[in-house]
């Protein structure tokens, strides 16, 4: 224990980058893409990655006990308590937002965001798509309206907050029932998921993230939100504003990288973590080789 | 014991069969029909949807099928002779195999599924494994008891199944099982996880004793500090483990950014520093109530005597007090430790490492297999250091008793 602790007092000694990400697939894909670029690059890094959820990622970069970590735009809104601005629903002016916010409260630089959207999005079988020809959002309306059997499971988080399943229901003008309705408390999506790939209990629909990687594996398909009912969550990297100071070529290397993870790639990359079972050091790792950002 | 009647019909009295060990039989029973109706193994095309069972038969072929069969009879036939030594000798002998019997059939089963499976396929344990493992263990710990086998002898079987099982691991009986091909992709991370869970759990447990026991101590003197600390020690309790860590962060970050030199010990807002304080908090209220409800319990005439041969105060709690309370302090440090490994699972939410990473990765993805790999360790660590303390309070009373 004492050995451990002297070991790191070392390295806090030196100029070293706390690199860290939240606990889940995509975070620890993002962070080890981050943390690898840094290290290639000759910088000292020390690995924190998948150190816990949200708020203790956010308190732990707040209080200046690491350095960069890979966060999305839209939960500015849970950070500054705007959830009601539209901006959010914009990809540019919800990035540039919470950008300005960040970096005049907290002092911390959010570089260029992946043009993707881990938003939150109902996902379909799709059998039940291909019979009903759904592909979007306004589609399930519809389909809704015309007596369709629909059994959505999701998390208690994702029926009641105000920017998820309500703000599908009043840009899409549908409603769903509580029968129409299958709430995991605590649900998390790989939950959802499994629970509309093998019909349990009826369900025919779930809750998921943009980039999960398992849908297509299961047999699901995304509904597109074309109207932009959904706050929207590109990924970027987030750096304490001291930090990328001292070293402003953190910038230049992270933009073309995190500017190549589409929402395609994303989806692919976490699937070979979550559906695979591969190491998510090796996929970042393989990933970056493969684009040639590392040699 | 009275035989339980199979056969009620009058006349047969030449048929009658009495169940000695109804313990036994239960468990024969259920273990039969876990097998008889659900799958020892599972195959899933992927890592995340469910597989489908496969009874053992089918699974895992005929030859440990048959073993498994033979071995469940012979069982069965000591439920129905009276009780001597050399049976509970022959059950405990047969329970231990069927265990480690079932072990290798799914293994094997694993093995043969693998051959004929796309690449992303994941052979897992399916129920009936598990309640064949269950019940041959609780038989086996059924045999022991009424063998009633000392510490020694016990250690020698659990060195011996324990040596076994990882004979089989490293021969490769296990490696087309999911479970094997988690541990393969995080093998450079396991044994640091291992090891951080074992450290972390240590670190919290001597905090805990070094704060507690002396708390413990002017509890059991002064019985008006009784309410108002395990009042606090309550509270702490319920406070959620994650909402401490978050609680943590600030006040620690503030501490090292006042006092930098802090840092050189390894203190900071996140990590071990937060995990540790945690899991201390956590484990002072069993070490203060057990050290205060050993103490309080001790015989006064006890300590009148030791009073009435001139002993001091301190002689009178080190050689009197301490050594009568001891098996409740003992017994209050096994809870600590055993509740501390499981806790020290949560420490993976503040970056503090250990097993608990396996199980929030394995969660957050519903990858069982992956749960599985940070669980069934911190459960054998549990069993192990509950079986090491009982073998020091055996060591103890041996010592206390001469």
């Amino acid at each position: 224990m004492l050995a451990l602790s002297a070991g790191w007092a070392k390295a806090t000694a030196e100029d070293k980058i706390v690199v860290a990400s939240k606990i889940d697939t995509e975070g620890a894909l993002l962070g080890n893409i981050i943390l690898a670029l840094l290290e290639a690059r000759g910088l000292t890094v020390e690995n924190k990655i998948q150190l816990g959820p949200t708020n203790i990622v956010r308190a732990a970069i707040l209080a200046g006990q690491i350095d960069v970590y890979p966060e999305y735009t839209g939960n500015g809104a849970l950070f500054f308590h705007m959830e009601e601005d539209p901006a959010w629903k914009n990809w540019e002016r919800g990035y540039s937002l919470v950008q300005t916010l960040c970096r005049e409260r907290n002092h911390l630089v959010w570089l260029a965001p992946a043009p993707a959207n881990n938003t939150w999005v109902i996902a379909v079988r799709k059998d039940l798509a291909e019979r009903h020809r759904l592909t979007s959002m306004e589609d399930f309306a519809k389909f809704l309206a015309i007596g369709g059997r629909i059994k959505l499971a999701a998390s208690a988080e994702f029926v009641e907050s105000p920017s998820a399943l309500p703000a599908f229901e009043a840009t899409y003008g549908f409603r769903l029932t509580d029968q129409q309705l299958l709430t995991l408390s605590g649900g998390n999506t790989s939950a959802t998921l499994r629970a509309a790939a093998e019909g349990m209990s009826g369900v025919n629909a779930a809750m998921a993230y943009g980039t999960d990687g398992a849908m297509s594996e299961l047999g699901l398909l995304a509904l597109k939100d074309d109207k932009g009912a959904q706050i929207v969550y590109a990924p970027s990297p987030v750096v304490r504003e001291l930090v990328l100071q001292r070293h402003p070529e953190i910038e230049t290397w992270l933009d073309p990288v995190f500017a190549s993870l589409t929402l395609e790639t994303l989806q692919a990359l976490n699937a070979r973590i979550a559906v695979d079972g591969e190491d998510a050091a090796a996929v970042a790792a393989s990933y970056l080789k493969s684009r040639h950002f590392l040699p | 014991m009275n035989g339980l009647d199979l056969m009620a019909s009058r006349p047969a009295r030449a048929l009658r069969i009495a169940i000695h060990n109804q313990v036994l039989f239960t468990l024969l029973i259920v273990a039969s029909a876990a097998v008889a109706s659900s799958g020892f193994v599972s195959i899933a095309p992927n890592r995340l949807v469910s597989g489908t069972p496969l009874p053992l038969w089918e699974a895992a072929g005929g030859l440990p099928s048959l073993g498994i069969a033979i071995l469940g009879s012979m069982l069965l036939s000591a439920c129905c002779i009276a009780p001597s030594r050399a049976l509970h000798y022959a059950a405990a002998a047969s329970a231990a195999l069927l265990l480690l019997l079932a072990l290798i059939a799914a293994g094997h089963a694993a093995t043969a599924l693998v051959v004929n499976a796309k690449p992303g396929s994941r052979i897992s344990f399916g129920a009936s494994f598990w309640l064949l493992a269950g019940c041959a263990s609780l038989a086996l710990a059924d045999a022991m008891q009424r063998l009633a086998a000392g510490i020694g002898a016990r250690l020698v079987l659990a060195i011996a199944i324990v040596s076994a099982v990882l004979w089989l691991a490293i021969t490769g009986t296990f490696d087309a099982l999911s479970i094997a091909r988690e541990y393969e992709t995080r093998r450079q991370v396991f044994t640091g996880a291992l090891l951080q869970h074992m450290a972390l759990v240590g670190a919290s447990v001597g905090g805990a004793v070094v704060i507690g026991f002396p708390l413990g101590i002017a509890v059991a003197r002064r019985p008006r500090l009784q309410g108002p600390v395990f009042a606090f020690l309550n509270l702490l309790q319920t406070i959620p483990s994650i909402a401490l860590f978050g609680l943590l962060i600030v006040p620690l970050s503030a501490l090292v950014a006042a006092a930098p030199w802090l840092a050189a010990f390894g203190i900071a807002g996140i990590g071990v520093t937060p995990a540790i304080i945690a899991l201390v908090l956590y484990a002072l209220l069993p070490v203060v109530r057990n050290t205060s409800a050993g103490l309080t319990g001790v015989d006064r005439a006890a300590i009148e005597a030791g009073r009435g041969m001139g002993l001091s105060r301190g002689q009178i709690f080190w050689q009197l007090e301490l050594p009568l309370a001891s098996p409740v302090l003992l017994a209050g440090l096994r809870i600590v430790i055993v509740q501390a490994i499981g806790l020290a699972v949560v420490a993976a939410l503040i970056g503090a490492g250990g097993l608990g990473t396996f199980v929030f990765e394995g969660l957050g993805q519903y990858a069982v297999d992956l749960v599985l790999l940070g669980a069934l360790p911190a459960i054998f660590l549990a069993l192990g250091a509950d079986f090491l303390l009982q073998l020091a309070a055996a060591l103890l009373r041996r010592r206390f008793a001469t």
